[in-house]
């Protein structure tokens, strides 16, 4: 068992915020707005700046050949979901 | 008809049983794409295609196998393909009424974009991985037009620009040449950038079928992707990729197998990334010199200066017209240029040069209205003239990012006036109307441009809003 508490989606959203230089607050972030298209708008460069984000905050790597990557970029709630279940630190 | 027809070229110039395209094994996935199955798959395309209108095929295939196959059949059914980078439903629409008759093609069961758009479509069934073709390799005549290949959409109107067969094949055949592709020694390339994009396309789709190249079809877009797709991959290796996903790969820190070479394009690559890269994997980093409009005709490796080198067989000459008017505007270093390049007419280069000689030269810098981000050129003026024309915004600007050419991620950011209109609704409409690379970050609301007597946005002013603005984003 980890002993690291639960990630939360607050922190995922300043890592957003921060990687990307939104100019946004972190409340801002609806946890079940898209990230993608409609909703904050962000394409697939961010999706490279911020996949590199994660994986130096959280120690997870992402791909894109995973089955799930589409539902993990889906909202910040299933982002933080995830980082939750697979990160490493 | 042309009075005096060029030369027939073979669709393919490959070996039984070559590996063209190679994807990762098991689970649902089929395996490779050899010669005989590659052909097998186009004749059976052209049969379907034949029951269908008459117009072109629009080629939205996401597998880079099954967008060579959708080519491939396209050309035995005497039909031209369109290739566009720009998914939107709008420019879909568009090209479906300016394209009587046009089929669009997928692979994919569930395409999003096309379910919502009433336009005729067909799509592939799986590639087959064992299929053989005993058949001889048929030929197409080189002056007949292969490909319409779209410029991004970035100002609202993606520009096409059109690719004889003979053209097509003869880039590649360079490519291979400059790259010293050996067929004694098939590389593997593992490409990150789109197939419908004319580097990808160039580099991904067409140079496994003129040269001795298997193209990755696996996915290879972060850099653990990568990574697994080179692995996957016999050696030589050429990763072919953008100066932004280089950057993501050498911070990522990922361990890769041993590299030949990887290219890269789109946009001018820092040195000093390039020499890093070079150090990290024990590889060469070269850049490759193209646009939309005449395809690659230029490379250079980054760390030995700032020379290109031609492809063979292509030559530059002095554009004598373009010249002469440029002239007439004071301090204006270097020269227009025509680009003369096997299977095209000459073509006006948009880049102002230093020429060394008929394959050598240096770039001296692009328009002051051209900005490039993400592999695609939009102009400021253009993008300008979208914002305004948005009902509710009174005036507003659209500003280049100051370091785009050394920071892949840079953005634009564009001021509105618009009293009644958030920042969110501007830039929906934004959304609606040009390509995503080019949407500004933010749209700042002011309540008035800075502009002079005249009308005009000094520079200094502009300088000003910039700072306001937040000025530079970190790298």
């Amino acid at each position: 068992m980890s002993a690291r508490s639960a990630t939360s989606a607050l922190d995922v959203a300043r890592l957003i915020i921060a990687s990307l230089n939104l100019d946004l607050a972190p409340e801002a972030i609806a946890p079940d707005a898209p990230l993608f298209g409609e909703g904050l708008g962000l394409d697939s460069i961010d999706a490279l700046e911020l996949a590199l984000a994660i994986s130096r905050e959280y120690g997870l790597e992402l791909r894109s050949d995973d089955a799930r990557n589409r539902q993990v970029f889906a909202s910040l709630q299933s982002l933080t979901d995830y980082i939750d279940e697979t990160r490493t630190k | 008809m042309p009075a005096h027809p060029g030369p027939d070229l073979p669709l393919l110039a490959r070996a039984p049983g070559a590996v063209l395209f190679r994807r990762p094994h098991g689970g649902v996935t089929t395996g490779n794409t050899t010669t005989g199955g590659f052909l097998a798959a186009a004749t059976r395309l052209a049969a379907t295609l034949a029951a269908t209108a008459p117009g072109p095929v629009l080629n939205l295939c996401a597998d880079r196998a099954q967008i060579a196959i959708g080519l491939a059949g396209a050309l035995l059914a005497g039909r031209v393909s369109l290739f566009t980078g720009d998914r939107s439903p709008s420019w879909l629409t568009a090209l479906a009424e300016r394209h009587p008759g046009l089929t669009a093609l997928t692979d994919t069961d569930h395409d999003a974009t096309l379910a919502s758009l009433d336009l005729p479509s067909l799509t592939l069934p799986p590639v087959p991985d064992t299929a053989t073709s005993a058949a001889p390799i048929p030929t197409i005549p080189a002056d007949r037009l292969a490909a319409i290949v779209f410029t991004s959409g970035s100002t609202g109107e993606p520009v096409g620009h059109r690719k004889s067969w003979g053209e097509l094949v003869a880039r590649s055949v360079d490519a291979a040449r400059r790259f010293r592709l050996i067929a004694a020694q098939p590389a593997s390339v593992v490409g990150t950038v789109p197939g419908q994009h004319m580097y990808g396309l160039e580099t991904t789709i067409l140079l496994p079928l003129h040269a001795p190249a298997a193209s990755w079809c696996g996915p290879a877009f972060y850099p653990v992707d990568i990574a697994a797709a080179l692995a996957a991959c016999p050696a030589p290796r050429v990763l072919v990729t953008t100066p932004l996903q280089l950057r993501a790969l050498l911070a990522a820190e990922v361990a890769l197998p041993p590299v030949a070479r990887v290219i890269s394009a789109t946009a001018p690559l820092d040195p000093a990334v390039a020499a890093a890269a070079e150090a990290r994997w024990q590889t060469e980093i070269w850049e490759i010199f193209g646009a939309t409009e005449v395809g690659s005709i230029a490379s250079r490796r980054t760390t030995a200066g700032p020379d290109w080198r031609t492809y063979p067989r292509v030559r530059l000459t002095p554009h004598e017209t373009a010249n002469r008017t440029a002239n007439q505007v004071p301090s204006q270093p270097g020269l227009f240029v025509l680009v003369h390049a096997p299977g095209a007419a000459p073509f006006p280069l948009n880049d102002r040069i230093d020429l060394a000689d008929p394959t050598s030269f240096r770039l001296i810098g692009r328009h002051g209205d051209l900005v490039k981000l993400g592999g695609r050129r939009a102009s400021l003026a253009g993008l300008t003239s979208i914002l305004n024309d948005i009902d509710g915004v009174e005036d507003g600007i659209f500003l280049a990012p100051e370091d785009s050419e050394t920071r892949p991620t840079a953005r634009m950011l564009a001021f509105a006036v618009a009293p009644g209109l958030s920042a969110e609704r501007i830039l929906a409409e934004l959304r609606a109307r040009i390509d995503p690379v080019f949407l500004p970050r933010r749209v700042v609301r002011i309540p008035r441009l800075p502009r002079d007597r005249l009308g005009k946005l000094p520079a200094r002013a502009l300088a000003e809003l910039r700072a306001q603005a937040g000025g530079q984003e970190p790298a």
